[in-house]
């Protein structure tokens, strides 16, 4: 286990920056998540770190060592590909051994690190079949095994679970986990699901358009995002465009007048807008008291989601913005064209100027 | 009785549709095979079977082996068969050394012009093996466009000799069969998952184990399809050794012609086709059971 360094990596494909001077520092042990839509640079700055890819400028450490200009074979990094690439004509044992082959350790001990890396993903017994033979889930373990048992510097995910149905998804997720802190696993795992990224990884790094935008805590990125982009991709935000009027103070282009005190409400003046999580709404027949803003308008959407209810609301020709309540026995479910009253409390606004 | 057949008529019901579908479906092929195939090749050898009075220049009907035992007790014909195998086999080996790289890189390749490699790639099979051949003959001839042009760049004295030697024939065939080899091998290469070859380097294996522990094994479907059907093409080649070798050069297929237009001996010649078929079909099974044996172990 090692730490990974990248610094200023960047990646250009003639005019088109993929991955634009990343800086990352990922400590012994941390499973570092890079989350980002499709075409974002985050599967780029992956193949980079594994060698796939030579970077443009920029390099890599790892474990202390600048491996940037090294082939992949030169690099002591397991990696977990998408459609797990195991190889179809060897047995699970061969698949794990094969690593442990080009490094030339002796027979014995090749046998010995096969079956303690198959029971660790709970295959064992399974080392005679082929890949063909076994579950999506089960090929996906051999790939974790046929990386780990390698005893990387570092472990590389490259959207590991997408290939898998919904359910096992959520179990191999705790699974890997789990054994990424048992071992201590220096671990960057890329994916899109926001949720995978924020169950799975000790810190995130949200990616879009090949740069960094934000990287921190699950916390720190819902609580306050860096900008726009963030606040829309790491859970869900109402957008509301309009001008600051005065720190605190925003005003939306449909003349709605609404106090805020969340990030980024300390600026003076300008264009931006208003971000605000549909679950710190509160939706009610008459005006919440105690709460800074509230504000008539009319019910024009209802988005039934089982435990939770979207209701989408209208409050000027303008400015439209999503309430989440919970679906409780007995609690306020307005239908559509009902007028109601949205409150919020100031805390609750992000401003993001331009 | 009754009851357990009316019990089961609809699944005997739908069972008969499809076979009948699949009759349908088969028989224009198998009546094709059978009558354009088949026949003449029940007909040949039975043509093999008979004897050739040369005075008479005529095939008498009879049943005997003489033929065959002409064939393989005439150091002539055993040379000439003997040669078609060995040309048979480099070329077959040139194509697959070749063609491999080449597979690569048009399965490999994210290029836009990827189908235009392909087309180029097949462009060749668009002029017919005796258009192409003749074209050679002006190009490499004493007096071609290769020689002329090397004598007047001072690189050579006097003409080299290309044309009408075995060089020539195995230039020529493999130009003609590479497209086949880059194809079969190409769509093979395609079809193994790119990250597999990845997953090998970032295990710490080195291009060279890479291709001999994972490539080369997941593509052998592929290798033995190329090379079965490259080494077919040339064990029967005719236009090529015949318009390239010249007069004295010769191979299997251009002698098979020859007893039949030239000496009208059908007999002999139907034997050498039988032997050209035999010998490329056997040959063809061993190299399969020894690859597969090799595979297994």
């Amino acid at each position: 286990m090692a730490r990974l360094d990248l610094h200023g990596l960047s990646k250009r494909y003639g005019d088109f920056h993929a991955v634009r001077e990343v800086t990352l520092e990922i400590d012994d042990g941390e499973f570092l998540v890079l989350l980002g839509p499709s075409g974002c640079g985050k599967t780029t700055t992956l193949r980079m770190v594994a060698g796939f890819i030579e970077p443009s400028a920029g390099n890599v450490r790892l474990a202390g060592q600048d491996v940037t200009q090294l082939p992949p074979w030169k690099r002591n990094a397991g990696m977990v590909f998408q459609s797990y690439a195991l190889f179809p004509h060897l047995t699970v044992a061969q698949n794990v051994a094969f690593g442990l082959e080009m490094r030339k350790l002796p027979r014995a001990d090749i046998n010995k690190r096969v079956d303690e890396a198959l029971a660790l993903v709970r295959l064992g017994g399974y080392g005679g079949r082929l890949p063909r033979q076994l579950s999506g889930g089960q090929q996906q373990r051999v790939a974790l095994a046929r990386a780990l048992a390698i005893r990387p510097d570092v472990l590389l995910l490259d959207e590991p679970l997408s290939n898998l149905d919904a359910k096992l998804r959520q179990e191999v997720r705790v699974e890997i986990h789990e054994l990424q802190h048992q071992l201590g696993l220096t671990t960057v795992m890329v994916t899109h699901d926001q949720e995978e990224a924020l169950t799975m990884a000790d810190r995130l790094v949200v990616m879009n358009e090949g740069s960094v935008r934000q990287v921190g805590t699950q916390r720190d990125l819902y609580e306050r995002p860096a900008d726009r982009f963030v606040a829309g991709f790491v859970g869900r935000s109402t957008f509301l465009e309009g001008a600051v009027e005065a720190p605190g103070r925003f005003r939306t282009d449909g003349g709605l007048a609404l106090a805020c005190s969340g990030s980024g409400s300390g600026a003076k003046s300008g264009r931006g807008v208003l971000a605000l999580r549909p679950e710190r709404l509160q939706v009610a027949p008459a005006p919440i008291t105690g709460l800074d803003n509230g504000l008539p308008g009319t019910v024009e959407f209802v988005s039934y989601l089982g435990a939770l209810i979207d209701i989408h609301v209208r409050l000027s020709p303008a400015d439209r913005l999503v309430v989440q309540i919970a679906n409780r026995e007995g609690g306020f479910a307005p239908e559509v064209g009902q007028s109601v009253h949205v409150s919020w409390p100031a805390s609750a606004g992000l401003v993001f100027t331009e | 009785m009754t009851d357990t057949a009316l019990a089961h008529g609809p699944v005997v019901e739908r069972r008969r549709g499809e076979s009948l579908t699949a009759t349908a479906l088969l028989a224009p092929a198998t009546i094709f095979v059978a009558l354009c195939l088949l026949a003449p090749l029940v007909i040949l050898f039975r043509y093999s079977l008979n004897e050739f009075v040369p005075t008479k220049k005529m095939m008498v009907e009879a049943v005997t082996v003489a033929n065959y035992v002409k064939f393989f007790t005439d150091p002539y014909y055993t040379a000439i068969l003997a040669t078609t195998v060995r040309i048979a086999v480099m070329v077959t080996l040139a194509c697959l050394i070749l063609g491999f790289p080449l597979a690569y890189v048009m399965a490999r390749t994210q290029s836009r012009f990827k189908n235009l490699l392909i087309i180029l790639t097949v462009l060749p099979l668009f002029v017919g093996n005796a258009v192409r051949a003749a074209g050679w003959m002006t190009i490499f001839g004493s007096k071609g466009f290769f020689n002329t042009t090397l004598q007047w760049l001072g690189l050579i004295d006097k003409p080299l000799e290309i044309m009408f030697t075995e060089k020539a024939v195995i230039i020529g065939i493999i130009a003609v069969n590479l497209p086949f080899m880059v194809l079969t091998l190409q769509s093979v290469i395609e079809s193994i998952d790119r990250a597999v070859e990845e997953a090998a380097f970032s295990l710490g294996a080195p291009p060279a184990t890479m291709f001999r522990r994972v490539l080369w094994p997941l593509a052998l479907p592929g290798i033995l399809a190329g090379t079965i059907l490259t080494f077919i093409l040339a064990m029967n080649a005719y236009a090529t050794p015949f318009l390239l070798g010249g007069p004295l050069f010769k191979m299997m297929a251009p002698l098979v012609y020859n007893q039949f237009t030239q000496q009208t001996n059908w007999p002999f010649g139907g034997a050498i086709a039988f032997i050209l078929m035999t010998v490329t079909l056997g040959l063809t099974l061993a190299a399969n059971l020894l690859i597969q044996r090799r595979r297994a172990s």
